[in-house]
């Protein structure tokens, strides 16, 4: 009995990924047949979310064509599609999380769970409980600094330490009614410390630019010396050799969990399917961690520079906050700071 | 084009006429049909779209209530009237002069300021901003920091995150629209005429102030308003720098209605005003120049000579190469420097130095390459479309041969003050759905730029069918010839240095139109502008100089044989004289 219970066991085992790999099989199968899929995409660099799409043509043989655009231009973009009656997107991929309640409300997104979820980094799994949309990029905003100017020792280690007025007209930042990264932190500066961080935080003259990766640009030029920065971004260009430095604040970085999705009414469902299966895979996880994103898969480590994630201590608001708070805190955002 | 098909119902059926209908009508009314599609219907439902509610399509005033109804909306519409007269003003003391001195006078380097104005023209806007966010950040711009080596002070004296600033950058890559227009019109203008001053007593700089100049004016005008309507249509330019220095303009007021939530209602109502503006400085450039109307191109051709500027030559060459120097040399020396770096952040180390970033952008990336490619295929085809359709316009214009033909002149000029992002809205709503199913094509693309750039090619198409004596034309008819004839033997022939002209002009442009194009820009169909964007949002200044200076010596080869045959068509007539 001991024995069959072992065999079965064992049995199972063998065979479970078997299983999968049927799927897994006859998935590709039809994805090939189908030939393409269009992928709006806001995570990652252009160059990452380019690098990703031939990565899945040369594992399937199935086209991608990669859309990569600003989160809000690819939800416009995904809008005026489903206005049109539309389906050109097949998967989506914003990075702000109001999307996906928005557009899951509304019935735009095919169920699908990834078989390959239950291999990520347990923190990435089950975003969304009803399974329409999952976890497929994380990222990090934290404390920057140009490495020439400011000493690993003198570099801000909390978030507050910004406000110290000896970063006075040194401070940069993105801006929140652009970046959905920025946004996510000052919703969670916020909650940590009331709206009088900002207040504060304006007394310092920080430059605002647009994106978050514009404070790489401002800590290059010299033109400030710290910011609230995102992790791939300013190690990928301190990798090129820029005098960059990410110092993890104690306060906790803010982790932004950008999911994707796919679009219902897809002309590609099985393709869609593989794709998701693949932003999961070990490949994919391998490349975003070479464009120093983090990987979802436990076994890519780190990119340089970085530490693991779960090294990490790490600040999340939650999907219901991120869709309610952060139309608010542009507002105040822009009465605090002019525009 | 198929599209033109409803409208030849408008045909007055004339049967006893059949043999001797005059074919140049169906002409006509293919240009009005083609004008209809570009202009009117992409227009009439951002019109219609102002005054609808939101899902439901219910008419609704609430909209413009919601656009005006907060000070910082109101706010950036006049930062924008205020930011389009500062830098049209600006960019007209940059470029008149100029474009006086290589016209009309002996200034030495004359072909090299032409050359480096055209070196400007070619710059897009927001790699000009860049590369001054680098040259006057306030702590870090390499200005400031010679400034401060020098003097020793604390801080540098430049800003670029301000109004001055902005208006600066702005004026500095517009300037070449009057540059060129002026330089157009006062090379037309026959030294007979400074003659006849000279001869009564004026001296050389009375005689600019009250013949040349003057004749010039109506030219000087139409790139004035250019200027200002292109300064207000920006987009990259202020995101980059109005938005550090902490204001708004229209353009990134109107981004942010895009945001989220989606306001595109509120978006078109908040975009009607400029068009009011626009109508009045339209109608005030035409007021000017009906009053002074004259005719300076006659089919005789006068000679030109140049006005000797004595000890001045230098002093205008200096003027010259100081607006070359805020324009070309110092952005230039800053984008190659950061093409050919490993890491611009390091500055000019030898060591610093590598051809990564070319390799990446060409070979590497999935799309930099072909993004060139789609650029300049698009761009070719809408200057092409823009030309034709445009001198047709201006020559029923200015010929009158329709009832309310001034009405079709304003339409090829509406579109410029629509920003690119609305207009792209209004092309999106009316031709991406089916039945015409546009979404994602290329021809989207090119029917947007070639209405984008409309303008330049009427102002230019008119200004050149204005200089033209009819008599001319009225010579072929007398001889029996068409009207076709006469636009295709005399007119096109002798108004080719105009047109292409205006091709370049609105072909450079289009190469790097970015507003509209980020938003119609389809899987297959990214072009440059929309790339290097990207890469300036992600701070990959590296990336995005090897790409700029790509692009930029693409367009000199297609430069070089524009001015190749404008200089032989200019000789070809000093010699006929």
């Amino acid at each position: 009995m001991k024995m069959l219970a072992r065999l079965a066991i064992v049995v199972g085992l063998a065979l479970a990924p078997a299983v999968a790999r049927a799927d897994i099989k006859a998935l590709t199968d039809a994805a090939r047949k189908e030939g393409e899929i269009t992928w709006y995409v806001a995570h990652y660099t252009s160059e990452g979310a380019e690098d990703l799409g031939r990565g899945f043509t040369e594992i399937s043989g199935v086209k991608v064509n990669v859309v990569r655009t600003t989160a809000q231009v690819a939800y416009q973009r995904l809008l005026q599609d489903i206005k049109n009656n539309q389906t050109i997107c097949d998967v989506f991929s914003s990075t702000d999380v109001g999307h996906y309640v928005r557009l899951k409300a509304q019935g735009r997104f095919e169920k699908y769970v990834p078989e390959a979820e239950s291999k990520i980094v347990p923190a990435f799994r089950n975003v969304d409980p009803d399974g329409f949309y999952h976890a497929t990029s994380a990222g990090l905003v934290l404390l920057t600094y140009n490495s020439s100017k400011v000493k690993a020792e003198d570099a801000p280690k909390n978030w507050t330490d910004l406000l110290d007025i000896k970063w006075k007209g040194k401070v940069s930042t993105g801006h929140p009614g652009f970046s959905g990264y920025v946004g996510t932190w000052v919703l969670t500066m916020k909650k940590l410390y009331g709206w009088s961080f900002f207040d504060k935080l304006e007394k310092n003259k920080p430059q605002i630019g647009r994106s978050i990766n514009d404070t790489v640009t401002a800590l290059n030029a010299g033109e400030r010396q710290v910011a609230a920065g995102a992790d791939g971004s300013t190690l990928f260009s301190a990798a090129r050799g820029n005098p960059l430095a990410i110092s993890y604040p104690a306060d906790g970085s803010v982790l932004i969990i950008a999911p994707s999705a796919i679009m219902k009414g897809t002309k590609h469902p099985n393709a869609a399917k593989l794709f998701m299966e693949y932003l999961y895979s070990v490949e994919a996880a391998k490349i975003n961690a070479k464009h120093f994103g983090i990987p979802l898969r436990p076994e890519v480590p780190a990119p340089p520079g970085a530490k693991p994630i779960s090294e990490v201590k790490t600040v999340r608001p939650t999907v219901a906050e991120i869709d309610k708070g952060i139309p608010e805190v542009i507002e105040q955002w822009r009465d605090t700071f002019g525009n | 084009m198929a599209v033109t098909a409803p409208t030849i119902d408008m045909v007055p059926a004339r049967p006893s006429r059949a043999g001797t209908f005059d074919s140049t009508w169906l002409l006509w009314i293919a240009i009005i049909g083609v004008l209809l599609f570009l202009v009117v219907s992409p227009f009439v439902y951002l019109v219609l779209t102002s005054f609808q509610t939101e899902g439901t399509g219910a008419f609704t005033l609430s909209n413009y209530t919601t656009a005006y109804g907060r000070s910082r909306y109101v706010d950036a519409l006049v930062n924008s009237l205020k930011l389009g007269a500062a830098a049209a003003a600006l960019a007209g003391v940059f470029a008149v002069p100029l474009a006086w001195a290589v016209a009309r006078t002996d200034m030495p380097g004359r072909g090299l300021t032409r050359i480096l104005v055209l070196a400007t023209f070619i710059t897009p806007p927001y790699t000009g901003a860049v590369a001054w966010i680098l040259l006057a950040g306030p702590n870090a711009g390499w200005l400031n920091r010679f400034y401060m080596l020098v003097t020793g002070a604390e801080a540098g004296p430049l800003n670029i995150y301000s109004f001055t600033g902005l208006v600066v950058v702005i004026a500095l890559y517009s300037f070449p629209y009057i540059f060129i227009f002026t330089t157009a019109a006062l090379e037309l203008v026959s030294s007979e005429m400074e003659d006849a001053a000279n001869i009564l007593g004026a001296g050389p700089w009375r005689t600019m102030r009250r013949v040349t100049l003057p004749l010039a004016l109506p030219a000087i005008l139409g790139g004035l308003i250019i200027c200002f309507l292109e300064a207000i249509a920006l987009f990259g330019s202020p995101a980059m720098i109005a938005i550090p220095a902490r204001f708004n303009v229209v353009t990134t007021q109107l981004f942010q209605f895009f945001g989220n939530p989606v306001r595109v209602e509120v978006a078109a109502a908040y975009a009607m005003p400029l068009l009011g503006v626009t109508i009045l400085l339209i109608l005030a450039q035409r007021l000017i120049t009906r009053r002074k109307g004259f005719v300076a191109l006659t089919g005789k051709g006068g000679e030109r000579r140049p006005i000797l500027l004595g000890r001045w030559r230098w002093a205008m060459f200096g003027y010259a190469m100081f607006v070359a120097t805020l324009a070309v040399f110092l952005p230039y020396v800053f984008l190659v420097q950061a093409a050919f770096a490993k890491a611009w952040g390091r500055g000019f180390d030898l060591d610093n130095i590598s051809l990564k970033n070319f390799n990446f952008v060409l070979f590497e990336h999935g799309t930099a390459a072909k993004s060139v490619i789609n650029s300049f295929l698009y761009a070719g085809a809408s200057a092409t479309i823009a030309v034709f359709l445009t001198l047709g316009v201006a020559y029923i214009v200015t010929r009158r041969l329709v009832p309310f033909g001034g009405i079709l002149g304003f339409l090829c000029v509406a579109p410029f003050v629509i920003p690119g992002v609305v207009l792209a809205i209004g092309f999106y709503a009316a031709y991406a759905p089916p039945p015409l199913a546009l979404y994602g094509t290329a021809l989207i693309l090119i029917l947007a730029f070639t209405t984008r750039f409309l303008p330049i090619g009427y102002v230019n198409a008119s200004a050149a069918m204005r200089s033209l004596n009819p008599e001319m034309e009225e010579a072929v008819r007398v001889l029996g010839g068409s009207r076709l004839t006469a636009l295709r033997r005399v007119v096109t022939p002798l108004l080719r240095r105009s047109l292409l002209g205006a091709w370049l002009l609105i072909f450079i442009p289009a190469t790097r139109e970015l507003s509209a194009a980020i938003f119609l820009y389809g899987p297959n169909t990214k072009v440059a502008s929309v790339m290097i964007f990207d890469m300036s949002e992600e701070g990959n200044f590296e990336y995005l100089a090897a790409l700029a200076l790509i692009l930029q010596v693409l367009t000199l080869p297609l430069l070089w044989l524009g001015q190749k045959a404008l200089g032989r068509d200019f000789m070809l007539r000093r010699t006929a004289t």
